[in-house]
């Protein structure tokens, strides 16, 4: 039973530490790129629809590491970290 | 990530997805077909949308690839329209998302590999298709293979994580305050998150074919 707690725990902090840590660089990133065409806007402001479009592309593709840290702590949470809980409960009954 | 399943036909479960999927698709089906039923040569009323709408994308498209992306047009319009669509039914009341669940996202992106693939095919033929895989050196053809494979898992994942986290975060934010805040989130989730996850999707399904072709 305590094997099944401290695992739950670990899967929880994991999970955690995956979408914080995961989060950051997308985060500067997306930042850094907003901040860039910002600054392209205001020198040119005829191009702004275009500098826009490509922004927004930019900051998705940025994103997917961001995307994939989430996918990991879902992973961790549902397909591993819930089946335990189920089995602690019924130890616990 | 469980499935709800509604009911049963023929002994097949049907989940929440499936039964909204096939409600949006009714809605596209029966809006498109009431919407075009009298099309005239000077527009009126609705129809300036509809022309936006279509000459926006065509624009984009023909902008990115060419005149040859003008057979893809429809393609692009149809996935854009379905994913908005799939967007906004999360913030209806009862209303499910068919694109925050990883099953509907996949199959559009493997859509997406699919029309882009086939339209490399069909342009260079299967030779210099498969060539392609092995350029510029034969060493690179375990890198070009799962370059693909990952740009079709990012291109799902994206659409998903964004839909499937904003309920995620709307479900924590409902426990602690259940009144206005949720309110307002679901607009912006819904709404404006909406949108923007339509643009990309779509955006990165014309660069995807743009650079196949």
């Amino acid at each position: 039973m305590l094997e099944a707690a401290i695992a739950i725990a670990a899967i929880a902090i994991g999970a955690g530490l995956a979408v914080s840590i995961g989060a950051i660089g997308p985060a500067v990133g997306e930042g850094y790129v907003a901040g860039k065409a910002v600054e392209a806007i205001a020198r040119q402001p005829e191009a702004e629809n275009s500098i826009r479009t490509t922004m927004i592309l930019g900051q998705a593709i940025t994103e997917s590491t961001g995307i994939y840290s989430l996918a990991i702590a879902l992973l961790l949470i549902f397909s591993f970290g819930m089946p335990l809980v189920g089995r602690l409960l019924e130890l616990l009954g | 990530m469980e499935t709800n399943i509604v009911f049963h036909i023929l002994g097949m479960p049907v989940s929440d997805n499936v039964l909204w999927t096939w409600i949006i698709m009714a809605v596209l089906i029966v809006g498109s077909w009431i919407f075009t039923r009298n099309l005239k040569r000077i527009p009126t009323g609705f129809q300036h949308v509809i022309e936006l709408a279509v000459d926006g994308i065509e624009g984009l498209v023909v902008r990115d690839i060419g005149d040859k992306g003008k057979a893809f047009v429809p393609f692009i319009l149809t996935l854009g329209l379905f994913i908005l669509f799939a967007n906004f039914a999360g913030m209806l009341p009862m209303g499910v998302s068919p694109t925050a669940s990883l099953s509907t996202t996949a199959a559009l992106a493997v859509l997406v590999f699919l029309v882009s693939h086939g339209a490399e095919i069909k342009e260079k033929g299967l030779k210099a298709y498969l060539k392609g895989y092995v350029d510029p050196f034969f060493i690179l053809l375990p890198l070009n293979i799962i370059g693909e494979i990952s740009k079709v898992l990012s291109h799902a994942f994206r659409l998903y994580g964004n839909l499937f986290g904003g309920g995620i975060i709307l479900g924590i934010i409902y426990m602690f305050i259940p009144y206005v805040v949720p309110g307002v989130l679901n607009v912006w989730f819904g709404f404006f998150q909406g949108i923007i996850q339509t643009a990309v999707f779509v955006m990165l399904a014309i660069v995807y074919i743009q650079v196949r072709l």
